[in-house]
């Protein structure tokens, strides 16, 4: 198959977008590379904090009228981004692959679940409706309404550039807030695009503002006090030790969507042919570089059947190709940088010290189809022999690393995944029901999967997650989103 | 070649549909008895192509198993035939049309066969497309007979 048109050419200068304009950053430029080919395709600025505070600032100048906007007028700004999105599909699919290295069915993916949220944010002259109830007294009256609050900021992540930010945002602004997004100074094209089309869409300018940069804007939007709440998603470490920190410091709304160590474990009893590609998807899918992949597979059974399964995946993973997102034959593209891929090393090593054996080892690029460096390229991995107590069953690898465990049963299957520190997606693979419940009620998850390797919540239902992968209350996407970006404001009526 | 990812599965649907457009579009040409029901032949290949991109697009995910979901699908098994040889008569290239478009079912119903468990529409898509065109089939064999 030949390989998909590259939308990215040149190496544009990527500016800020603020208050409607265009706006080159004073910052200094750091490179932002095409994982695959290792080429610069773009420049992007880390901003200052004078830009953060000029996006912040007009983002809260936007703010009343915005607010005073019908909820109609506003939605209608969102269904001409949401054909905006639908005409540039192709467009924003690609760039997610050549910016970050994804496939293109992952990046056409990302697209459509990142419209989702589009879609149903469209919906918000119905989500955002408040309740009421007559007679609470004897001629008095209560109702409660939803109303906005301010300027919001939003944080995204390296691995989903398109999508996650769009968890966020169009609630943000469908509910009459503003907002400033910063995308990851890694992957900062996609959200350069899902700006134009905001423009193009015709949202006043100063309501959707896009600042590029790293830490230097986040403790901007942190510190700034006309910021109301931050909904980020990223590691564990900066989600609780920073973002959820210094929120609660300055009395800010906070959503931090932090990392995972999620277990897939498999009961004798599954249907082998239907969970081996999930599975393959699960664990190899983005390269690993999702909180919700599967990192350890849990089996429970005997050593014929763990023989004969482990095999299977053993066999199918051996053979996925890697290569170039954009040539359409590939199933699993590079990792996005060198560091990343050197850490994801770093484990599989500590891992093979601590008693792990390789079932496959992967960290020579052997499938590697075509001419491009090897730089962040990796094979699938498969690590058997792993205990529970071991650092690549307890920590996100956040790679290509399927760390295999044996579970006498599914007691201690559960036992083994509650032990971790995060509780993100765990998932059951099994064809009894009465096993299935169990783990559903049992397992400390915030999205549980049965007979499904990616626990992706749709954009209609919230976004979950506990222990140590989610820190906040509300969580991003559906009515959730739509509560965290409005106060709930009651009034008692009686008139006289 | 062995196909892999849905991606390639939906170019190469558009790839035999392009192929069997172009080939009803030269038959037109040719037999001008037919060239109707040729070119609405080809018209409707340029609506299967937007109704199987169209599934294809509206729900593929992040999470489903895009990348995994054609296992067992070889191009090889269902390469057409579309260039006309120097003097073939009527009733021969009928009967091309008529292997062209088996060819061109058995894909369809074997892509929907492995992608069942995936996605839904896209399958559907496919069995849909794979039943006009048995329903083409019948057509162009009718054709046959009366040549």
């Amino acid at each position: 198959m030949a390989l998909l048109e590259e939308p990215i050419k040149g190496v544009p200068v990527i500016k800020n977008y603020i208050a409607g304009e265009w706006v080159e950053s004073k910052g200094e430029l750091k490179d932002v590379v095409n994982p695959a080919k290792m080429e610069t395709i773009a420049k992007v600025p880390i901003s200052t904090k004078e830009e953060i505070d000029a996006a912040v600032e007009a983002a809260q100048q936007a703010f009343p009228d915005w607010r005073r906007t019908t909820p109609l007028a506003r939605v209608r700004c969102l269904f001409r981004l949401k054909e905006l999105l639908e005409e540039q599909f192709e467009d924003c699919s690609k760039i997610q692959t050549q910016e970050h290295g994804k496939t293109i069915d992952e990046s056409r993916g990302e697209s459509r679940r990142g419209i989702e949220n589009v879609e149903v944010a469209t919906g918000i002259p119905s989500l955002m409706m408040g309740y009421n109830l007559e007679d609470i007294a004897s001629g008095i009256d209560e109702y409660l309404v939803r109303q906005p609050l301010g300027v919001f900021g939003v944080i995204g992540p390296f691995n989903f550039p398109f999508m996650i930010p769009l968890w966020s945002a169009p609630y943000a602004v469908a509910t009459g807030n503003t907002v400033v997004v910063k995308p990851s100074s890694e992957v900062p094209l996609s959200q350069r695009k899902i700006a134009e089309l905001v423009d193009e869409a015709g949202f006043p300018p100063g309501v959707y503002n896009l600042v590029n940069g790293g830490r230097t804007v986040v403790n901007g939007m942190l510190d700034h006090p006309d910021i109301k709440g931050i909904s980020f998603v990223g590691s564990t470490p900066t989600g609780r030790d920073v973002i959820y920190k210094r929120c609660g410091e300055t009395g800010k709304r906070v959503i931090a969507q932090c990392g995972a160590k999620n277990y897939m474990v498999i009961m004798p009893d599954c249907n082998v042919q239907r969970t081996i590609p999930a599975l393959m998807t699960s664990f190899f899918g983005n390269t690993g570089q999702r909180c919700l992949s599967g990192t350890v597979l849990c089996v429970v059974g005997d050593d014929a059947f763990y023989n004969r399964f482990l095999n299977d995946v053993a066999d199918t993973a051996s053979k996925i190709k890697v290569g170039y997102g954009l040539d359409e034959s590939t199933q699993m593209g590079p990792v996005r940088d060198a560091k990343k891929k050197a850490k994801i090393l770093g484990y599989i090593e500590d891992g093979i010290k601590a008693g792990a054996k390789f079932r496959l080892d992967g960290r020579k690029p052997t499938n590697l189809v075509g001419d491009y460096p090897d730089t962040c390229f990796l094979n699938p991995t498969i690590l058997e022999n792993v205990t529970p107590d071991m650092r690549v069953a307890q920590e996100e690898i956040f790679g290509p690393v399927m760390s295999v465990i044996r579970a006498k049963n599914l007691d201690e299957a559960i036992d083994m995944a509650n032990s971790t520190s995060f509780g993100n997606g765990h998932a059951i693979f099994t064809s009894n029901g009465k096993d299935a419940r169990q783990f559903q009620y049992d397992i400390i998850s915030g999205n549980v999967g049965i007979n499904i390797g990616i626990v992706a919540p749709m954009a209609f239902f919230p976004f979950s997650g506990m222990k140590d992968s989610f820190f906040g209350v509300l969580h991003t996407q559906g009515k959730e989103a739509v509560r965290f970006f409005t106060e709930s404001k009651v009034v008692i009526q009686r008139w006289l | 070649m062995e196909l892999n990812t849905a991606s390639e599965a939906i170019s190469f649907s558009r790839e035999l549909e392009g192929k069997s457009a172009k080939f009803y579009g030269s038959l037109a040409q040719k037999y001008v008895s037919g060239k109707e029901e040729f070119l609405s032949f080809a018209r409707e290949n340029d609506k299967n192509i937007t109704q199987v991109q169209r599934a294809y697009y509206g729900v593929i995910s992040d999470a489903i198993e895009g990348c995994f979901s054609f296992k067992g699908i070889d191009t090889d098994n269902y390469s057409i035939e579309t260039k006309l040889p120097e003097g073939v008569s009527y009733a021969d290239a009928l009967r091309m049309a008529v292997a062209v478009e088996g060819k061109i079912v058995k894909f369809y119903m074997d892509a929907a066969e492995v992608s069942k468990s995936l996605m839904a529409d896209v399958p559907r898509a496919f069995e849909r497309v794979a039943k006009k065109r048995n329903e083409r089939i019948l057509k162009l064999k009718a054709l046959v007979k009366e040549n």
